[in-house]
């Protein structure tokens, strides 16, 4: 399952696919429309899961790509400097499951990656860390196929973090996610959840406590 | 009040009260001569008749008879001359009357100075006058004069009155012509009221349809003439205000590109699990991202100090000497590039602003690198007027040529962004030849290369 990035600026390009390579995904950068359109027409793209797209690109237009892509059957988010109200309108009518606007956060790019994959039937069905396997279907989680008993909240803050894995999460983040907005408890619990994740799964080494910042789950 | 009414008002007052003057005054005069004529004649004939009457009466010859003889030979005598105005007074008593008056005092002193009189009685107008009957021998007679005028006046006031009715129907006549006559000729200026305030209310392509050829038609002309000024000033000013915006957008879009790398790389290196190798990777990014806004920044600030104080040095340099800093600046790249720059100057000394032309050449001969591989040559030349930058590199597709110009105008993007191009050469070095009043002229062919000139006025003598 890879991921296309069609991005001109070479910068940007390598950042995302140095993010979503951390976070588990493949990727397949291409730099220009044209070549974008030819890969598109020529090649195999049934193990494309969704495409990241620059609106502005040489040779043809972000927008101009969207035919090809729809052909394909990839889900596309639009990738863009451009963040005037109308371009979005036009890009997300044009058929984008989603519009995230330059400067973005890694964190919200793989969020909003996850989300468009699971809306679009491309989401894991299960994530494998170590010897620990989360079923996204069963809702179950084993570690060397013996079942392990999670509590719901704990097993949504497993899912959270492997997801996004490589990337640090801030208590206020998961909080955020996990709680809701209108939680409104201290932000010990999420220290009280991961103590139990660790102990549960032996992850002491995965779940890592980034000073200043939070949690992230490695591998 | 509308100024086609008070105009209107105006001329229809003066008017009345000029035709109303003029027509009083000479019907007043005709009135006046013609009752002078009138007395006048009365006058002649009482004379005639005292002169006559004073022949019947010479050598008295009615001496000796007695009263009713005299009364009826008087009667006799004033009959003949077929009137029914004159009374006779002898010695102060009337002696014969054939008027239908009665003289009250025919011993009155009035009747000694032969005056004319006209006396109104009730309704009729009675002129009065009187003579001596010049008779020899005999004195103390008298002719008196009595006449009924009444019909004079009566023609007077009739003539007056018919001079009012047609004195109303003409001033009624008048007025509507001048009303209507008026408003005509204003009308223009309703139309040129309706056009300004069309274009006030933004309708700046909007003219007043006045082709009367008189003052209005004038101060419309001039009025359609400062409409087209405003209008083309306000084009001006939007075309020159959206070229800023789109360059406020581009310079947006071209900060926003290394931003975005910045943060992401920051971010990536505080919350993402890398590799070292990676890590080694986002820092160089992000040093290489910095150095690019870097670029940008300074290259705008210099465009937008041109821009804001239009202050440029122009002093006399030498060409040769430009191109020898030039050279200079360029060689590092050059040798890292394996290019050649080859300079050809014949061209003396001319009125420069140096920093500025070492800029302007600068820019261009890193387009030239830019477009150009290794181991090709870039020639600088200065020729007549001429100060031209050419290469053998990849050119420019004409349609993009008149736009190169533009900030921020990049015809490849990817390319140029990878060799260090923003997209604002080309606009400054445009900007410092318009500041040496000269132009800049892009020939170019696709795989052929590119030579830019500078072209200066016609040199002075210096």
């Amino acid at each position: 399952m890879k991921i296309l990035v069609i991005e001109d600026d070479t910068a940007i390009s390598e950042l995302i696919c140095m993010n979503l390579g951390a976070a588990g995904y493949e990727t397949l950068p291409v730099y220009d429309g044209i070549l974008a359109q030819e890969i598109l027409e020529k090649e195999d793209c049934s193990d494309i899961a969704l495409a990241l797209v620059d609106v502005m690109l040489p040779g043809k237009d972000g927008f101009a790509l969207m035919e090809d892509l729809q052909r394909e059957q990839i889900p596309v988010i639009y990738l863009t400097a451009k963040d005037d109200v109308i371009s979005k309108v036009h890009g997300l009518k044009a058929g984008a499951e989603d519009y995230i606007v330059k400067p973005f956060e890694v964190l919200e790019l793989l969020v909003r990656m996850e989300k468009v994959l699971q809306r679009t039937g491309r989401g894991r069905e299960r994530i494998t860390i170590r010897d620990v396997v989360i079923d996204l279907k069963q809702h179950s989680v084993s570690k060397n196929g013996i079942k392990v008993n999670l509590k719901p909240m704990e097993y949504e803050l497993l899912v959270t973090l492997a997801k996004s894995r490589n990337v640090a999460f801030s208590r206020e983040e998961l909080i955020k996610r996990l709680w809701g907005t209108d939680y409104v408890g201290e932000t010990r619990t999420v220290d009280v959840h991961i103590g139990q994740l660790r102990k549960k799964l032996d992850f002491h080494e995965v779940i890592r406590t980034i000073s200043k910042t939070g949690y992230r789950l490695e591998s | 009040m509308k100024l086609w009414k008070k105009l209107s008002v105006i001329c229809v007052a003066a008017l009345l009260v000029s035709t109303a003057i003029s027509g009083t005054t000479v019907i007043y005069h005709s009135a006046v001569y013609n009752q002078e004529k009138t007395v006048e004649n009365y006058e002649q004939q009482l004379r005639a008749a005292a002169y006559a009457v004073g022949r019947e009466l010479e050598y008295e010859p009615l001496a000796g008879f007695g009263e009713a003889t005299a009364n009826a030979y008087y009667n006799y005598i004033l009959k003949k001359f077929d009137t029914s105005m004159f009374i006779l007074i002898k010695d102060g008593k009337v002696v014969c009357n054939l008027t239908p008056f009665l003289l009250t005092d025919p011993d009155s002193e009035r009747w000694n100075t032969f005056e004319s009189v006209i006396q109104k009685k009730g309704r009729q107008y009675v002129l009065a006058a009187c003579r001596n009957v010049p008779v020899s021998g005999a004195g103390g007679y008298k002719l008196v004069l009595v006449r009924d005028i009444s019909l004079l006046y009566e023609d007077m006031r009739r003539q007056a009155f018919f001079y009012v009715l047609v004195y109303l129907a003409m001033a009624l006549a008048a007025v509507m012509l001048i009303f209507v006559m008026t408003k005509k000729t204003l009308a223009p200026l309703q139309e040129l009221q309706h056009a300004a305030q069309d274009i006030s209310g933004g309708m700046l392509s909007r003219r007043a349809a006045v082709t009367v050829r008189n003052e209005i038609g004038e101060v419309a002309d001039a009025f359609n003439g400062m409409a087209g000024r405003i209008e083309s000033q306000v084009e001006a000013l939007s075309s020159e205000s959206e070229r800023r915006r789109q360059m406020l957008g581009s310079l947006t879009h071209e900060m926003k590109t290394p931003m975005t790398s910045i943060m992401g790389y920051a971010d990536s290196l505080l919350h993402v699990n890398l590799s070292e190798e990676q890590k080694e990777r986002a820092l160089q990014y992000i040093y290489d991202e910095c150095g690019r806004l870097g670029r940008v920044n300074s290259k705008l600030m210099s465009l937008m100090g041109m821009y804001d104080n239009d202050s440029i040095c122009l002093e006399e340099t030498s060409v040769e000497e430009v191109f020898k800093a030039v050279a200079a600046l360029e060689s590092t790249i050059l040798n890292r590039k394996k290019m050649q720059l080859i300079l050809s100057c014949q061209m003396g000394r001319r009125l420069l602003d140096r920093d500025l032309m070492i800029s302007l050449l600068v820019n261009l001969i890193d387009n030239a690198v830019r477009a150009c591989k290794e181991g090709d040559s870039i020639f600088l030349s200065a020729r007549g007027d001429v100060i031209a930058v050419r290469d053998n590199g990849i050119g420019i597709p004409a349609q993009e040529i008149p736009r190169v110009t533009e900030a921020f105008y990049m015809v490849d993007k990817a390319r140029s962004a990878k060799a260090g191009g923003n997209g604002l050469g080309l606009a400054i070095c445009s900007r410092i030849a318009k500041l040496h009043g000269a132009q800049l002229r892009i020939e170019s062919r696709i795989g052929e290369g590119t030579e830019v000139s500078v072209i200066f006025e016609k040199q002075r003598a210096v």
